[in-house]
């Protein structure tokens, strides 16, 4: 008689699992180049009727770790992998993906999904400008442009060169400015960096290099 | 009797060898007939440009310095600041210039060649499709 309680949970038994539910798979992020760094959590909750164990998260990319506080999770707990990604020198619209997997056969792997964009607020195009050997010493013209919504003004511009001049042009003043950089001559390979000094920020104010060379 | 057992050798050898001759051989096209990602070039087609290439190594410094391609400079986005000088320095408006990492889908070499064309309006870059494996591959 026993027994025949015990052929519901027959049934029952392959029902029992462990089930994560993420509170967010992608995560968008704007940045400058200051901030370095970035960590984004991303929260799961075992939902299901059974522990389960994080067995890996795996980042694709060595700027980018996963971090757990521990790696077996009961039912109706609650963690987060934190993602932490170094910025280095990078610079532009960056997509990290961490592949999480668990020891439950019934639960997918997820990838978790960091979006950043690490943008500049102020942008130097082109930050190189050449001339070949014996070609026209024309001006090369490099376009600065502020972020819309910030103001960065241009409080000097020198070239390290005596033998290149940086003509500094105000379009609208903290929005946009062009430089003009001309060589004296192009008779022979030469080089110079053009410092262009900002205000911007306040606390630690920017330069910008533009490369001008002769090849 | 000797002139026998040898043929015998030699059948046995291309039998045993048939197998390998055809699994390279359509290993070999299906790399051909991967597709290139836009800004990306076959070693073939950069074996054929010669001496010529500029080579730029997008992997980590460790990782350059363990090795790399002959005549590569390093250049990868951590320590991008400091290393950029010296690659304009040495950069020849002339040759074409290749980017290569380990492998696999490349994102770091698409990152540095997104970044001399966008930045220093250089043309003429490419991504080492299958990077420093596939070049390694004779």
């Amino acid at each position: 008689m026993r027994l025949l309680l015990l052929i519901p949970l027959l049934f029952l038994a392959p029902l029992a699992h462990a089930d994560l539910k993420w509170d967010k798979l992608v995560q968008e992020f704007k940045r400058v180049p200051d901030d370095k760094e970035i960590e984004a959590h991303y929260v799961f909750h075992n939902t299901g009727t059974t522990p389960v164990t994080i067995k890996s998260v795996h980042s694709s990319c060595g700027c980018t770790t996963a971090k757990l506080e521990k790696k077996t999770y009961a039912p109706g707990e609650q963690g987060d992998v934190v993602l932490h990604f170094n910025f280095g020198d990078r610079k532009g619209n960056y997509l990290k993906g961490v592949i999480v997997t668990t020891d439950d056969k019934n639960v997918e792997p997820v990838t978790l999904k960091l979006y950043v964009e690490i943008h500049d607020p102020l942008t130097v195009a082109p930050a190189l400008v050449f001339w070949r050997t014996g070609e026209a010493p024309t001006a090369r013209t490099v376009q600065l442009t502020a972020e819309a919504a910030q103001h960065v003004k241009i409080k000097s511009v020198t070239s390290s060169n005596p033998n290149f001049t940086a003509t500094l042009q105000t379009g609208q003043a903290g929005l946009n400015y062009t430089i003009a950089i001309t060589p004296s001559s192009t008779a022979q390979k030469e080089s110079a960096d053009i410092t262009v000094q900002t205000d911007f920020p306040a606390d630690a104010p920017h330069a910008y290099t533009i490369f001008a060379r002769i090849k | 009797m000797i002139a026998r057992a040898l043929r015998q050798a030699a059948v046995l050898l291309a039998l045993a060898l048939l197998p390998a001759i055809v699994s390279g051989a359509l290993q070999l096209g299906w790399k051909d007939s991967e597709p290139l990602a836009p800004g990306e070039v076959r070693a073939a087609t950069v074996r054929e440009w010669g001496d010529k290439v500029q080579w730029v190594d997008a992997r980590s410094r460790d990782k350059y310095e363990a090795g790399h391609i002959k005549g590569a400079i390093l250049l990868n986005e951590e320590e991008w600041n400091k290393l950029a000088p010296a690659f304009i320095n040495d950069w020849d408006p002339d040759r074409p210039v290749v980017v290569y990492c380990d492998g696999g889908s490349c994102e770091l070499s698409h990152a540095v060649a997104r970044r001399l064309r966008e930045e220093y309006k250089i043309g003429d870059v490419h991504v080492l499709k299958g990077g420093i494996t596939a070049w390694s591959e004779k």
